[in-house]
């Protein structure tokens, strides 16, 4: 290769890329979720690895198939994946199986406190502690999401026309549905629990007021929508699927009704495909369909840092390890960057 | 956009009975070198247990997107996305719809998803017919003529129970219905996988393959909503924006009962020829390099649908026609 080709590739690295570590997992990296000082990230090999800084990932091989979905449980992770399978997976390789659900694919994982819960077709399976055998919540078509709100006392359920938010009292589950013509995705309770808001199957999200159900769509994505994070104390709800991140103020009585979202973290001709917040701060991670990332404040005055260069494969997972000290990026080739945050770290 | 990374998609139709999972079984067990993942309806003839076989229900879904018949699969946009995701390269994915489908959902989710769009093709659909019932079952269901009408290949099974002048009445019901699919006569399926996987019939250059002799379609019906085909030559040049209003027109207000309709173009002033093909409301179509020299330039275009007759084609074709 020509010299000067090369230093220069070298000196195009961003500041987090020269410090940071870069693993080729060769598999599309799924999910990313933080546990404790390690960043747990699912692929589609199957493998879970778990990293932490300073030391080579450990693999865990925990599905055959991709791994569909993960969240953190207590200090593991719980998995659902292709196979069939609902796993409990420790960051040293114990794998517990939950269920097996056959050909069935586990498409939707969630937890809150000792409580776990997965999708598989229509119906969501729920655990609760000292409990063998599973609630179950049947719904009219698959399961494409689910969250529970912060207390872990409703668990919102979106699915083809709407949302089911289910409500736990003495140990019942009771329904109530939001409706909206159209195929919703991912699903996500605002950090006050007073908002629903979902993914669709259309360029658009979609949102409730829970207390009245009044609807909010939020359009004008030239893209699906397939990652957003709430970010900052007004909150915002920060989304990809377009060539910004697009911010969307939930404050208020009325939260972003009539109102225009601030755009900030402009990847020109790339679309942002992952988002993620920086805890505690007013600023967002930004992954685009080239494998860039960009960090941004709220704030359509300042200037976003570069925090990954181009890799050519879109980014597919953020996250932050929970002392925001570590970012890991992980791309649709399995390209991993794990990097301090911070200079000094 | 064509792109060689993007997996191909079979789509597998057929009356339940016709010979689907002789068909699915054949594709996994054979040793054809080749990784093909087969997603399977719950509701299916009998278990296949493979790593490669995913479950699926037929989830049909609305789409908002202000065109009325558009339909899409949710079941498929979820898996298709997430097959996509595996380490390991699929050569083909092989898609079962359940003896009573509409294939049209299936088609329209390859038009209108994005995603799937960008990482998968739709390949062809593939129509598996009972040559013994497929003449009673015309008669009886809508699906079953809806399945002949969308094929681009039909396998006309079970040939060894049935007579030579009744298989020529079945291919002649067969092509009244659907004049471009390729018909293979088989016995528990027989045909070589490599006529029925990877065929690129969804292309629009194969559009280019329509035979003139296609062309001359027959029209003696019986009842006002069978689905017959119509398809019609012009030699004189075609007038661009006349061809685009009338089209356009034509697939908004009869795109319901037009199921696919295919054509090559000859503009007047364009030295390119272009081809599109449609499904229902939904068409792609786009300039496919310059006419062969020393052939004629002529413009075809056939439909397939359900009351053609009321819809003034010819009349609007013609209309199309420079001055």
């Amino acid at each position: 290769m020509n010299a000067d080709l090369e230093t220069l590739q070298k000196s195009n690295k961003t500041e987090l890329e020269r410090r940071g570590s870069i693993f080729n997992i060769g598999a599309p990296a799924t999910e990313a979720v933080t546990i404790r000082d390690q960043i747990a990230v699912g692929f589609g090999d199957g493998t879970v690895r778990f990293f932490q800084s300073g030391s080579d990932p450990k693999t865990v091989k925990a599905h055959k198939g991709v791994v569909l979905s993960m969240t953190n449980y207590e200090d593991h992770v719980l998995t659902g994946g292709e196979d069939g399978r609902f796993l409990k997976i420790s960051s040293d390789g114990n794998i517990d199986e939950i269920f097996n659900f056959g050909s069935k694919w586990v498409d939707c994982v969630a937890s809150h406190k000792d409580t776990k819960v997965c999708s598989s077709g229509k119906t969501v399976y729920i655990w609760t502690k000292n409990k063998d055998k599973p609630q179950t919540l049947e719904h009219q078509s698959t399961v494409a999401g689910l969250a529970f709100d912060n207390k872990g006392k409703r668990l919102a359920v979106s699915r083809y026309g709407g949302v089911t938010v289910w409500k736990l009292n003495n140990n019942k589950w009771t329904a109530s549905n939001f409706t909206w013509k159209g195929s919703h995705g991912t699903v996500t309770f605002s950090p006050d629990t007073k908002y629903i808001v979902t993914a669709m199957q259309e360029n658009q999200i979609h949102g409730w007021r829970i207390n009245d159900k009044a609807d909010l769509a939020m359009r004008g994505y030239p893209s699906k929508i397939k990652s957003f994070t709430w970010v900052g104390d007004t909150p915002y709800l920060v989304t990809s699927g377009s060539s910004d991140a697009v911010c969307w103020p939930f404050d208020g009585k009325e939260g972003p009704m009539g109102r225009k979202p601030i755009v900030v973290a402009n990847g020109g001709k790339e679309l942002a495909t992952f988002v993620k917040a920086l805890n505690g701060e007013k600023a967002v991670f930004t992954g685009f369909t080239d494998g860039s990332v960009l960090l941004a404040e709220i704030d359509e005055s300042k200037k976003p840092i570069m925090i990954r260069s181009s890799t050519g494969a879109e980014v597919s997972t953020i996250a932050i390890s929970s002392d925001n000290s570590q970012i890991l990026i992980g791309d649709m080739k399995g390209s991993i960057l794990l990097s301090s945050l911070w200079a000094d770290n | 956009m064509e792109n060689t990374s993007q997996v191909p998609v079979t789509v597998l139709t057929g009356f339940l009975g016709a010979g689907k999972t002789t068909l699915l079984n054949r594709i996994l067990t054979e040793q054809h070198g080749r990784k093909y993942a087969v997603i399977v309806n719950e509701f299916g003839e009998q278990g296949i247990d493979n790593d490669l076989v995913v479950d699926a229900d037929e989830e049909v879904f609305e789409m908002n997107n202000g065109c009325i018949c558009c339909t899409v699969r949710g079941d498929l946009i979820r898996i298709l996305s997430g097959l996509m995701k595996r380490a390991d390269k699929l050569d083909a994915i092989i898609v079962e719809t359940t003896g009573l489908a509409d294939p049209a959902p299936v088609a329209q989710t390859f038009f209108v998803d994005q995603d799937v769009a960008d990482r998968t093709k739709l390949d062809a659909i593939v129509t598996v017919a009972d040559a013994v019932h497929l003449s009673s079952q015309l008669v009886d269901h809508h699906e079953a003529e809806e399945q002949i009408a969308f094929a681009d290949v039909i396998l006309l099974n079970k040939v060894e129970l049935v007579g030579d002048n009744d298989i020529v009445k079945v291919n002649d019901r067969i092509r009244k219905i659907n004049p471009f699919a390729k018909i293979i006569k088989t016995t528990r399926c027989d045909a070589p996988l490599d006529e029925i996987v990877g065929l690129n019939a969804f292309s629009l250059d194969r559009v280019l393959d329509i035979e003139p002799d296609f062309l001359e379609s027959e029209h003696d019906h019986e009842h006002d909503d069978d689905v017959t085909s119509l398809s019609f030559v012009s030699d004189t040049p075609l007038d661009m924006d006349k061809f685009q209003d009338w089209f356009g027109n034509l697939l908004r207000t009869k795109g319901q009962d037009i199921l696919r309709s295919k054509g090559i173009l000859n503009f007047k002033g364009e030295d390119e020829r272009y081809v599109f093909q449609g499904v229902h409301m939904l068409m792609d179509a786009s300039p496919m390099g310059p006419w062969p020299k020393g052939k004629d330039r002529s413009s075809r275009v056939v439909f397939i649908g359900r009351d053609l007759d009321n819809m003034n084609l010819k009349e609007g074709f013609e209309n199309c026609k420079s001055a």
